[in-house]
Formats: C-alpha cells, structure tokens, sequence
C-alpha cells in the first residue's frame, strides 16, 4: 500500500494518531496542525519512512528490546529497568520553572555540558498551550522549555529535520512514550538505505504519559478558567484530587477532571505505555508518603539503559541532581499504576472490536 | 496590423482567419459600434476591432459582461448605430433577458450578434447549442459554412436587421473561428452611417403588444429566406436521398459524400438560415426524397425543426441524424462521423476505421509554467487539509477552472456558470449555521470578480454568509488571450483609463480584503488560514500578474536549475515532488540520471519550486526586470 495512503487509513482515520510528528519533517508530503497529523499531497512510494517510524504501525517491541536494552532487567509493566530513583534539580532555579523536579531540565543541560549529547529536541510552551517541537542547543534553550503541556505537538517533526541536516552529531530527545517509541524505531533504521542519519541519535530522555489533550480542547478549557496570555503552568495532581491545576497571574485554579477527560486525544485511550519503555531513562511525578505539596517538586526517574545510568550517575555524583531514598513499595506501585493504563487500553480496544 | 482588414482592394483575395473574416465584414459593413466580454472561440474578434477602430471611425469596447455589451449595443442601435455584439455560446445565454426583450422591442440601426459555439468544447466546460435561443427569443439566425460566407454574411445581416427593425444573430463553431482559408474582399462603405439623435418619440420598449409585431417579423424573415442565397443544393436537385447540413456540416458531408462516390445519389442541402427555417425550400426537397440525414454541429436543432415540418405535412420520409442516434450524439464531427451517417443514409454498411496514428499518452490540462494559480491552488489545498473537516472549495470560469486537475491538485468541488463560485458558496456558507460543518472557500478571477461575482458577494455579505472569497488577480483575462478588463488601465481602443480598484469594491461593500502574493507561499498560507478562523464574508485577494504577462515584461529571466547531486529524486524524502506534484512544466524528469531537470524552454524563472524542493536541490540565479 502507499505509504501515505497505509497511514491514512491504518492510523489517522483510526483515531491512533498520537501526533508525534515521527512521519513529519523529511519530506513534503506530512504537516501538523493543532496536532492533527495531515498528508497535503499523497505520495506514491510504497516503502516509506513515515510508515516504519510511525509508533502506531506494527512493530516488533521484543526485537526492539532485545536490540537496545542489552543488560537490562525487562519489568512487564515498566519495560527495560536498572535502577529507580527519586530525583529534583539541585538548582532552585529550575525548580521554579520546571514541571515537577525539574529532572528533565537538569539532566539534558547536564548532557549537553559534559558532551553526551550536542543538542537536543524538546517541546517548548507557553504555560502548556501553543506547543511545538524545539530544537535545543545552550543551557539556555534547554530551559525555555521547562514544564509540560498537555497538547501534543509533532515535535519528532524537528527532530527528524535536525537529524536530515545532518548538523548534529549527538543529538538528544525528550519524549512521551509514543515519540519514544517512534525514536527507537528510527534508531532501528527500518530502511537501512534511508535511516535520515539515525545513528546521530542520542539520549533519549522519556517523560511519563497517562494522556495527552485535544488542541483546542484545552485551549477552550484554558480559555474558560483563566486568562491565557498570563498562563504559566498546568498539572495533573495525583487521581485522588480528581483535579487539573492550572496557574495563571501566580494564582492556582482547580478545574474538574472530568472536563478535561472529556477532551482526552482519541489515540491515547488506546496507548498501553505510561512509563515512556523506550527511553535511556524515563522521568515523572513522584508519588511518596510525604504527600503531593512535597511531592510535587520530586520526580522518579527509572534508569533503562546503560547510557542512561552512566549519565544519572555522573549527574549524582556531580551534584546536579539531589536524590532522596526511595520507599520500599514505589515501584510496585509504579508497576501497578502503569499496568492500570494498559488494561484500561486493552479494554478499550476489545471494546471496539 | 493586419493591413487586409482594412484594405479598400475589392476582389483582392487574402488568406484570412474566421475571426479576422467577422472583422473584415463589420469593417465592410460599416458598423459604428462593437461591444464584447471575451470568450473563446471568437474572442480575439474585438480585440482586432479595437485596433482598427480609430482608423475607420468606430467605436468597440470590452465591456464588463456580455448583458453590459448587448444592452451597450441596443442603446447604440436607438442612436441609429449600426452594431456588433461578439460572445460565445455561455455568454449568449447569460444575456437570455436582455435578448428576449430586445426581440420584443426590436432595433433601429442594425445590430448583429456574433455568438460562437465550441463543438467539443475545446476552451469551454461545454458545447451548448446556441441556435435555441434563436428559437426561444424569435430572433433570425444564419450560420455561414466557410470563412468567406463568414465575413460576407455580416453585411447581409446587417441589412436583414435594419429591413426587420430585428437583432439577427449569427452563429459560428471552432472550425470556422479558428479556421483559415481564402477570401475575397468585399467593397468599403464610402461613408460610415450617421449616428442620429434620439428623437422625443422613438421607442424601443419591450411591452406585451410587441409580441405580434415580433412574431410578423420572423415570418418576413422566413420569407426572404426562402430565396436566401446562401442556401444552396449540391449535386441532383431531387433525389430520394437527402442530406440537409448547416454550417460546417456541409463541408463534412460534402467530402464524406465525395469518399463514397456518391455525388449522383445525394442532394445536398445547405442552409445558412437557421432560424427560421425556410419550410418552403427545405420541403420541396422533402417531398421528393424517401430518407433524409441531417448533419449539424452539437443538437439536433435542424433534426428536429424538419421532423415537426414532416409530422405537419404529413410527409412519410424517414429522418436521420443526431437526435435519432444515426449520427454520434455528442461531440464534434468531422468527415467520417459524416461518413457514417451517409452510410446509413444509403445502406451501406459500416466504415472500417482508421488505425490511430500513435498511441498518445492521457495527458491533462495544466497551468503555463510559472503560472500565479498553481501557488494559489497549492495554497489552498494546504489549507482546506488543515481544517478539521476538510474545508469545500467551489471553483468558478477562467482558466483557474483547471483547479479541478492536476494543476490545481484536485481542489474544486463544483462549478456551475461564470460568476457561479461565489452564489453556490453563499448558499453552502448559510447552511453553516444548519449543521454544515465545513469551511467554503470560493474562487473567481479578476475578470469574471467585475464581470459577474459583485452581486453575489453583495448578496453574501448582506445575508452574513460565513464564506471567504478568493480572488486571483493576475492583472489579465488570461484564459482567452490578455484582453484588458475594468482593472486594467487601458482600453479595448487603446485609451489610458484609470483601473477599478478591487480592493475598493470589497472594502465598499464592507469587507476588509485580505491582499496576498500566492508565491511567498507560507505567508499566503497564514493568510488564508487566518481567514477560515474568522465568521462572515471574507476576502482574500491573491496578487501575482499572469506568467505569461511577466515573462514578456522581464528581460533576463532568472536561470533556474538541479543541481541533481543534491536532488533526492524519487527517493523517500521527496519522490518526484517538483515534477509529480507541483506539476509545473519547467519541471520535468531526467529519465537517464533518475533526477529531477528543469526544462529551460517552458520555464520562465518564477523560482517558486526552489522553495518547495525538500533538498534545496533547485537554485536560482540572476534575472533582470
Ligand atoms: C502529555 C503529558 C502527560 C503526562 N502525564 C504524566 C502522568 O500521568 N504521570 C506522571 O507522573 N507524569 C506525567 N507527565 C510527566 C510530567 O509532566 C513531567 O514532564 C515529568 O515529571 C518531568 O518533570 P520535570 O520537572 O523533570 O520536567 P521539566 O524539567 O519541566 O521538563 C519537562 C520536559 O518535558 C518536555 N515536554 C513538555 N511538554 C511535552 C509534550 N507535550 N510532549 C513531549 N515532551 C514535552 C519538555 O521538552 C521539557 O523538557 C506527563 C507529561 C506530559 C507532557
Ligand atoms: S516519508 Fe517518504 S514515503 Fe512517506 S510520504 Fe514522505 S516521501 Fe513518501
Ligand atoms: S508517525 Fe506519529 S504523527 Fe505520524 S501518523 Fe504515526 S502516530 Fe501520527
């Protein structure tokens, strides 16, 4: 089948479109807007990049484990492990500005410093709306992009241009679980004649996921509680507040979850990963005894691969990251939440056949 | 110039084109008047008139729609002004109203319709048979068969009109528009008429009692068509075969009939007069004949008037022809479609057709290179897939009609008559307050924006339709060969005027234009999609002269060139995007290196396809103004 025409019909008319933006950025024929993935012109190449790196193609995750994750303990629920921790930034810095920790910030800036990577692609926001792929090169580009957004924007986009331009040697990226996967596929050069230089890919730095947003759902959402040009922040608390907190003009507005599921991306109640599997390490919120006020400026971070652990080591050891003991049940839990996301996904699936 | 339009050597025999012979005649009959919207295939026809209007003393103009350039004619004809009004098929029957009521009031100085059909619809969307209308509106037709009877038939008509105080139309088809052949030369009028004054008590009104006077009228044109003398009999005067043509029918028959040897078995019957039909002429032959085959270009229009003649005589003669299926339907004929009917006509069995020549490949119409709609067409695309549900895009008449091909990438959805675009758009935008969950976009080009498209946008306005308007301005009505519009600065005569601001209009009717330039491509995409964010009417005006105006205007075009060490070709990452999907022809495949070339002759150095090419492969260098 052609390969725009295959994605057509296997994946965005299905709704699995994650928007990750793996088939975008090398070639004419795929944008985003608002991400919705869109084909402008078809093409008619039957084998194709787009299609290999899409995450929502068939895939062969044992091959993909087996290849990449070499010495790594494989959990069932969380996928490749070596070791979890409970980190946060030591600089305050970019605590303020980051999600939670401010792990991801730390650590990419910290990559780049010492050399493990010469770039890196993120997602830049403003608060969480008008998100889009960025490509990262100084300390300072690292941390514009502090903090999540819930909108999903094609950043694989950029990196694939990054990659094509063939700048960049070491080329770094932070994704969701979908984009990770979509970054381990590239990685596995499908098209070995084609690989759009995949070999200069480098740490992939995974951010958890239990759902990403329609565009301008949120936007309207956003829109509704508070003033969007002042808007700074939003987050998820833990499932017992039953809550989105957005922040805007420094004041904190609460808004029903149940609003927000409403506007949950399509593709994503089918998406079985919570832990971003495919990653050198996997960062989220942390979830302690010490409650969310505390846990809120913590992350757990799951160390996957062997670069990965050198790096988080090496970030330890040098200070950028403070790390605090991990309860005895943190990563059952973490194990059953994420097993939680999979068989609501499974459900969901065999509730559609 | 071209000297023999205007040449005063009688007899003199000149090769001529069909158009340049309606001009010949007009100039012969000392018109004083001539107004027409172009339309191919008699388009050029005005343009030659304006040339030569100075030198002999009358007056032509391009007017804004062809019901401006009749009612214009009709006034001229109150002044005693012999005048010439020139359009094609469609624009016959946009004037409908205006013809039916001029047919009512009738003329004072002659007036002569050129209208001119487009058998096979060579640059039409159609091949719609103007002699209905003749029919419809009791106004006399004749249709000449070869160039010559072409330019003289317009003295003749010119008479005819002014004996029956009647418009008399005359009908011409592609082949003879477009054909050549020899003509001689006709006199000058030593003097061109004089225009009078309209006096206290001169009417021309279209009142009910008219109809009677209107209807005396055709059947004293009837009666002098019976003796017309472009109607004539070819081969025996009688036979039980009979073969009755018009226009270029004869021609077709006439060789058709030669190839069979059949010159003593056939009468040939040509009428010029289309309408009214000569009942006695045509039904003496009748009378004499068992079987008749009428050959005709598009309906059965001749077909069906003898039929009716034949059903009310109570004449028993077999009739053959388009309409009974004896002859093909639809599309233009030539000598073999002849060929079969004459066959059938005489029991002869069926032709062995001729071998193709050479298995052509399908090819579609496309854009001229470098051509400003591509871009706009590529935007527009862009954007309707932006939209959630894919936006409607309804097209409108100009050569941006080619939308709907490749050209155009497949973008248009509908497309009624000229000045269309923007009233289906209208409708389909209201329906967005009804659950029609789509943007409408609409397109129309600067000519037919004057020619057609105000009222509706009026009407879109006014009834708060959410629809955006596109308009490509190109500065020229480019599908029928660059005759100014009410745009353009200067006149059909070659008179300095001041343009009508488009964007003046819109903002008059109190829309804000939006003014975009379609090859800075991401700007123009902005635009276009700010727009579909927006409720209302809206207006976009893309602003790129026509390749083909610039190309003449530039004296260095840039040079533009692959550097095909760089080109994917048809490679994942592009695959043949400059010569697939732009399409443009300066783009073009080097089958041998499997890269994509430019073709330096048809490319006029736009560069827009360098922005587009994913490698960077296409470059661009110098060019001068
Ligand atoms: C859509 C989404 C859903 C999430 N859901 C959960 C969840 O259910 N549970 C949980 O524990 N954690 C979740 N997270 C992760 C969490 O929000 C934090 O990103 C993570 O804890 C790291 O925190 P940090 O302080 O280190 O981040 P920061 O140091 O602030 O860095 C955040 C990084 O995330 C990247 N980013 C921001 N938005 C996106 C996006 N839309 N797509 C890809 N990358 C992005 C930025 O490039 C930035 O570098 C989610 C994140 C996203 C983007
Ligand atoms: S990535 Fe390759 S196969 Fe897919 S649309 Fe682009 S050129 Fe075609
Ligand atoms: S690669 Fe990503 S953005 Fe493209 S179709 Fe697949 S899921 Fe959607």
């Amino acid at each position: 089948m052609l390969s725009t025409i295959a994605l057509d019909t296997q994946v965005i008319q299905k709704d699995l479109c994650t928007g990750c933006g793996a088939c975008q950025g090398m070639c004419p024929y795929w944008g985003s807007v608002e991400g919705r993935t869109i084909c402008y012109f078809d093409c008619d190449r039957t084998e194709g990049r787009c299609q290999s790196f899409c995450p929502k193609m068939p895939t062969d995750l044992e091959a993909l484990r087996a290849k990449f994750f070499e010495g790594s303990e494989i959990i069932p629920e969380i996928g490749p492990f070596r070791a979890l921790y409970l980190t946060q930034a030591a600089d305050p810095e970019i605590r303020k500005n980051s999600q939670h920790g401010g792990t991801i910030t730390a650590l990419t800036e910290f990559a780049l410093k010492e050399g493990f990577i010469d770039s890196c692609v993120m997602t830049k926001s403003e608060g969480g709306l008008n998100a889009r792929g960025e490509l990262a090169t100084t300390a300072e580009e690292i941390r514009a992009c502090s903090g999540s957004s819930f909108q999903i924007p094609p950043t694989l986009a950029v990196l694939n241009k990054t990659l094509k331009e063939n700048k960049y040697k070491k080329v770094g990226v932070v994704t969701t679980p979908c984009k990770g996967l979509a970054v381990y596929k590239m990685k596995n050069k499908p098209l070995p004649e084609k690989d759009n230089n995949a070999d200069n890919i480098g740490i992939v730095f995974g951010v958890f996921c239990g759902w990403g947003l329609d565009w301008n759902g949120l936007e309207d959402i956003c829109g509704k509680y508070s003033d969007v040009t002042k808007l700074s922040h939003m987050d998820i608390p833990p499932s017992k507040y039953h809550r989105m907190d957005l922040v805007a003009d420094g004041q904190e507005i609460h808004v029903d979850l149940d609003e927000v599921e409403a506007q949950v991306r399509p593709a994503c109640h089918y998406c079985t990963d919570m832990t971003c599997e495919f990653a050198d390490i996997s960062v989220g919120g942390a979830r302690s005894a010490d409650g969310w006020d505390v846990d809120k400026s913590w992350n757990q971070l799951i160390v996957r691969s062997a670069k990965g652990e050198e790096l988080v080591k090496l970030a330890i050891e040098k200070g950028v990251l403070n790390v605090k003991e991990v309860p005895e049940t943190a990563l059952e839990k973490l194990k059953k939440a994420a097993a939680g996301k999979r068989s609501k996904a499974v459900a969901k699936a065999a509730e559609d056949k | 110039m071209k000297w023999y339009l205007t040449a005063d050597d009688p007899g003199k025999v000149c090769l001529l084109q069909g158009n340049e012979a309606i001009v010949r005649g007009a100039v012969e009959a000392g018109i004083n008047f001539a107004a027409s919207y172009p339309g191919s295939p008699s388009s050029q026809v005005l343009g030659m008139l304006g040339e030569i209007a100075e030198e002999r003393g009358f007056y032509a103009e391009w007017s804004a729609n062809e019901i401006c350039a009749i009612q214009a004619c009709f006034g001229a004809s109150l002044a005693n002004a012999r005048s010439i009004c020139v359009v094609k098929q469609n624009g016959l029957f946009l004037m409908a109203d205006a013809l039916h009521c001029g047919a009512q009031h009738g003329v004072k100085g002659g007036l002569v319709i050129v209208t001119s059909d487009d058998p096979d619809a060579h640059s039409s969307t159609n091949e719609f048979d103007s002699r209905h209308t003749a029919k419809t509106a009791n106004i006399p037709m004749l249709e000449p068969t070869t160039i010559q009877e072409a330019k003289d038939m317009v003295p003749y008509a010119f008479e005819l009109s002014e004996k029956l105080r009647q418009v008399v139309i005359i009908r011409l088809t592609t082949r003879v528009c477009h054909g050549r052949s020899n003509v001689a030369l006709g006199e000058l009028p030593k003097e061109i008429r004089k225009i009078s004054n309209v006096g206290e008590w001169d009417r021309l009104t279209c009142v009910n009692f008219m109809h009677k006077p209107m209807l005396d009228k055709l059947d004293k044109a009837e009666e002098i068509f019976e003796t017309c003398e472009y109607n004539r009999i070819e081969g025996p005067d009688f036979s039980e075969n009979l073969v009755i043509c018009g226009g270029t029918g004869r021609l077709y028959a006439k060789e058709a009939i030669k190839r069979l040897g059949a010159e003593e078995k056939v009468t040939l019957m040509s009428l010029a007069t289309i309408w009214p039909i000569p009942r006695k002429y045509v039904l003496d032959r009748m009378k004499a004949a068992k079987r008749v085959l009428v050959v005709e270009e598009v309906d059965p229009v001749i077909e069906d008037a003898i039929a009716a003649l034949a059903g009310r005589e109570g004449i028993n003669i077999k009739i053959m022809g388009r309409g009974t299926g004896d002859m093909v339907r639809i599309g233009e004929l030539n000598q073999d479609k002849a060929e079969d009917g004459i066959r059938k006509l005489l029991d002869m069995g069926p032709r062995t057709p001729d071998k193709p020549v050479a298995d052509l490949p399908a090819r579609e119409m496309n854009f001229c290179a470098g051509c400003p709609h591509r871009a706009t067409f590529y935007v527009l695309k862009r954007v309707l897939r932006m939209e959630k549900v894919y936006g409607c895009s309804i097209g409108d008449i100009g050569c941006y009609f080619m939308q709907g091909q490749n050209g155009g990438f497949y973008s248009n959805q509908m497309d009624n008559c000229m000045g269309s675009g923007i009233n289906v758009a209208e409708g389909l935008g209201q329906l967005t307050k009804y659950g029609l969950d789509q943007k409408v976009i609409t397109v129309c080009g600067d000519s037919t924006f004057f020619h057609s498209i105000i009222p509706g946008l009026i009407s879109a306005k006014f009834n708060m339709s959410n629809v955006i308007l596109m308009i490509l301005d190109n500065s020229a009505t480019a599908m029928t060969g660059f005759q100014p519009h009410p745009g353009c600065d200067v006149t059909a005569m070659g008179k300095p005027t001041q343009p009508i601001s488009i964007e003046a209009i819109v903002r008059a009717i109190g829309i804000e234009p939006v003014v975009a330039d379609p090859f800075d491509i991401d700007d123009a995409v902005a635009k276009l999609r700010g727009l579909t964010k927006k409720d209302g009417t809206q207006v976009i005006i893309m602003r790129q002269p026509c390749a083909t105006l610039m190309s003449k205007r530039v004296k260095v075009k840039k040079r533009v060139y692959v550097d095909q060490s760089v080109c994917f070709g048809d490679d994942c990452g592009c695959n043949r995007f400059c010569s697939r999907v732009w399409g443009c022809p300066g783009n073009s495949w080097d089958f041998k290196a499997g890269k994509a070339v430019i073709d330096t002759v048809s490319c006029v150095g736009c560069g827009v396809c360098a922005k587009l090419c994913p490698s960077g492969a296409i470059k661009v260098e110098g060019g001068e103004e």
